[in-house]
């Protein structure tokens, strides 16, 4: 089962889609992963990474830092069966776009990102995934990041194509975009 | 912690909310508190429609006063709360620390609002969509 879960900042959807991960693998005795993608380099990044942690702790999740090369989590984890919460599409986009000096293209990021995470659903029962809505505030922004938005763009969409279900969270409120 | 009372509307800039709400809940400007305005007097009586709840948060927090707090209170002063607020928070994370802790602070409000409200409504191009 792969669930889509996608919402703009402070939505409640960091916390949806952990119960999501809870219920899917309720019941099962493989491991729960966490994918963390956020890459700490200030106090707000750390408090941040710190809240989340807070939010899990407890539930049994199993954290991977993973900021780039997605797929490479398969090196670490034991997946037959198991359930992997995947946050979020918009630090992975960034980290493969803009960590290494010159932003790489749009197309190959693209590619990286959808054959690292077809791969990792191909081996997972259950994969959650953590979109973030950054498209409606209708500002038109310098190229670079322009980029990084028609990249997780297409992203989002060929996501949502390979979910079993998409949800969209406002204000803690679930919403189904795709049953 | 369900409150009958309180009714949160959300939706993007320039949608019609308040129209929408005074239409719908039979009321009149004489019970709208706007955010916007720089002093505006709470009305009387039991019913009141916060309008800008976002500006009203802004405002807030650059004078240091405590939102959620204040919120509550309101929440307990009126027995009909009508609470209008734009969805800001589905942009690019801005560059601007305090841009970045206003939505950070607007989107935590109201998880908190939609989870004590009745009835939680989206508004787009006028039309208000039940979401709880």
């Amino acid at each position: 089962m792969m669930v889509f879960v996608i919402g703009g900042s402070a939505s409640g959807k960091s916390a949806y889609a952990e119960q999501m991960a809870l219920l899917l693998s309720e019941g099962m005795k493989q491991q729960k992963y966490y994918l963390a993608t956020m890459q700490v380099w200030d106090e707000e990044s750390k408090k941040r990474v710190e809240r989340h942690r807070q939010l899990r702790s407890g539930k049994g999740f199993v954290t991977i830092e993973q900021p780039l090369a997605i797929h490479r989590a398969l090196e670490t984890m034991v997946c037959l069966g198991a359930t992997a919460l995947l946050e979020c599409i918009s630090n992975l986009v960034a980290n493969e776009m803009f960590s290494e000096g010159t932003p790489k293209p749009e197309g190959q990021v693209v590619q990286k990102i959808l054959q690292g995470i077809s791969v990792l659903n191909q081996e997972l029962a259950n994969f959650v995934i953590v979109g973030n809505h950054v498209f409606g505030d209708g500002i038109l922004y310098p190229e670079p990041t322009e980029k990084y938005m028609r990249a997780m763009g297409i992203i989002n969409q060929e996501i949502a194509a390979m979910a079993d279900r998409v949800v969209e969270v406002v204000a803690g409120i679930p919403i189904t975009v795709k049953p | 912690m369900e409150s009958l009372a309180l009714k949160l509307i959300i939706g993007g800039y320039a949608q019609g909310k308040l129209d929408y709400v005074l239409q719908k809940y039979h009321l009149d400007e004489s019970v709208v508190w706007d955010g916007n305005m720089p002093e505006d007097r709470l009305p009387g009586g039991d019913t009141v429609i916060i309008n800008h709840f976002q500006s009203w948060v802004k405002k807030r927090m650059m004078c240091e006063g405590c939102p959620e707090q204040e919120t509550k209170a309101i929440l307990a002063r009126y027995q009909n709360c009508i609470i209008i607020c734009d969805e800001i928070g589905n942009g690019i994370v801005p560059m601007d620390a305090l841009e970045r802790e206003y939505r950070e602070l607007v989107g935590r409000l109201l998880i908190m609002l939609a989870d004590r409200a009745m009835t939680v409504e989206r508004v787009i191009c006028g039309i208000g969509q039940r979401i709880k």
